[in-house]
């Protein structure tokens, strides 16, 4: 396996972990910054944020994390870290998040996505 | 990784905050069941035993212990401390459901002997408690925010309303003030429902509606504004009844109360519009429904400050004003945020543990949708419909609107229990 395919991996496990308020998982909502992938020794490297550092569910979505990511086949030791800089934006939400949270899709390629109260 | 700074670790125990919110929803059925057996009742100058009994049931039995109960969730995540001490609340709360309800009954029934004091002293004591509590967790705590800021004029003001409500207590059992005691009583009614109650919710809204609706708001003028009209609005009351009877300062009060909550409104409708989460939900509609109120209870204000009103008139404005503000305003915003936060603590304690060995739900999953819209409508039909009898005099009228919040209360109690006993 190599150090790519590891991290896809990662990244399908990360989303069996949701964001409790919202229901939408982690990865759709932005809040996994990176995933460093060392299929040779086995070992992952995550970086997440919260969308505040004061997020009452950041403990619950952490130990969610290592739960999950102990369940991948070939992951043997996962460093996670948390990170606020940069703080989080609405923009790493993604298309299917947005989706999820009501926004409002680009009429044309042109348009951005529009969130909402911004027409 | 730093887990450690994360302010959910200083959460206290389900147990401690939940027996508040079920104290609390036992006297949201307890006052909606008196209410709708004494409504007819209801009408007339405020002071007389079973209006000022379903006032302080009211407030004593459902709106304070939910609000305790969340502040001991709340005041750990807005200033990042743990609660100082988590036995001093379960002391608190015994003194204070025994002093609560022996202060209600002897009110309601104007029995104001050695019992009247003595309860009265157990729920001061306990208020006391409760604060001091908090208090030293706020001392150490690392946040110094709006929404901090607040809380410590809230806290304040729950002091001083406490103190105040003691005193008259005591005059009550042998009188011994020189000032009148119903503007002591008016001074008393705001200082905890406008100051304590008000300010509370302004400083907590910001920070739950962000999270709720998921929106950051970096501009916060208009909440400073809010917090100082408030202060501004309470001095200039308590020295128009116990000062100086002066219009001019009524006019200020009045003037500062509607400038302050339209600047509450003007940073509430900031979070709204930036808000990222589009489709909005009951709970979210029971906190718009309760703004909606605070601004019909200003506008009675206003008019019984400007107008001059026959003496009938004003004692039916006064009742409708105490109503809209109480189980409007203060009752619908409890409501509609318990709808939140009890489903995210029974989430937070019994679901996450699965989060990553299985599929769980989301929080708000915990409760079908149906019986939330279903107890939403009984809960303002009834608010309504009880506010228009008291405007009109119409008994009828007060006991239909009784009626349907009887009935609100009773499948709020269910809908809170369904989450409270729900399980992986």
């Amino acid at each position: 396996m190599t150090d790519a395919e590891l991290a896809a991996q990662v990244d399908l496990a990360l989303r069996d972990v949701p964001d409790p308020e919202t229901g939408i998982n982690i990865v759709d909502m932005g809040l996994v910054c990176a995933i460093v992938a060392d299929a040779a020794t086995q070992s992952v490297t995550l970086t997440v944020t919260f969308t505040t550092p004061a997020c009452p569910a950041g403990a619950a979505i952490l130990a969610g994390i290592e739960r999950r990511l102990k369940r991948v086949a070939g992951i043997e030791s996962v460093d996670l870290q948390l990170s606020f800089e940069p703080p989080w934006t609405p923009e790493r939400i993604s298309e299917a998040g947005r989706t999820e949270l009501g926004w409002e899709p680009p009429e044309s390629k042109a348009d951005a996505w529009r969130m909402p109260g911004t027409r | 990784m730093r887990a450690q700074s994360l302010a959910t670790q200083y959460a206290p125990s389900l147990r401690l905050v939940a027996a508040h919110f079920a104290l609390g929803i036992v006297g949201f059925v307890a006052f909606s069941f008196a209410l709708f057996f004494r409504a007819a009742f209801v009408h007339g100058h405020f002071f007389q035993p079973q209006i000022l009994g379903l006032v302080h049931l009211c407030v004593l039995g459902w709106l304070l212990p939910i609000t305790l109960g969340a502040l001991h969730q709340l005041i750990p995540v807005v200033f990042e401390a743990k609660v100082r001490s988590e036995r001093a609340p379960w002391i608190a709360l015994a003194l204070y459901v025994v002093g609560a309800s022996g202060f209600v009954a002897q009110l309601w029934s104007f029995s104001f002997g050695d019992g009247f004091v003595g309860s009265a002293a157990l729920l001061v004591l306990a208020l006391y408690l409760y604060l001091g509590n908090l208090a030293a967790t706020l001392w150490h705590g690392a946040a110094r925010t709006l929404t901090g800021a607040c809380v410590i004029a809230a806290f304040l003001y729950l002091s001083v309303a406490a103190g105040l409500g003691f005193a008259l207590a005591l005059h009550l059992h042998a009188p011994y003030l020189s000032i009148d005691h119903l503007r002591l009583l008016r001074v008393h009614a705001h200082v905890a429902g406008f100051g304590f109650f008000g300010l509370l919710i302004m400083g907590v809204s910001y920070r739950l509606l962000e999270m709720f609706l998921i929106a950051y708001v970096k501009r916060e003028d208009a909440g400073w504004f809010a917090l100082a009209a408030v202060n501004v609005s309470l001095a200039a009351l308590v020295g128009y009844h116990l000062l100086a009877p002066s219009s001019r300062l009524l006019t200020v009060s009045v003037i500062a109360a509607v400038l302050g909550i339209g600047a509450f409104l003007v940073q509430v409708s900031r979070i709204y519009r930036a808000r990222m989460r589009k489709r909005t939900d009951l709970p979210w509609r029971h906190t718009a429904a309760s703004f909606s109120y605070l601004v019909v209870a200003a506008v009675i204000a206003v008019i019984m400050a400007s107008m001059r009103l026959d003496s009938a008139v004003e004692e039916r404005l006064q009742l409708a004003y105490g109503f809209v503000a109480l189980p409007g305003f203060i009752g619908s915003v409890i409501v509609g945020q318990l709808h939140k936060i009890l489903p995210f603590l029974v989430w937070f304690h019994r679901y996450s543990h699965y989060v990553g060995l299985r599929e769980v739900p989301a929080a708000s999953e915990l409760l079908a949708v149906s019986p939330q819209r279903v107890q939403w409508f009984l809960m303002h039909g009834g608010i309504a419909v009880v506010a228009l009898g008291l405007l009109l005099g119409q008994g009828a009228l007060r006991t239909c609107g009784a009626g349907l919040l009887l009935a609100s209360s009773l499948l709020f109690a269910r809908n809170m229990w369904t989450v409270y006993r729900s399980h992986p």
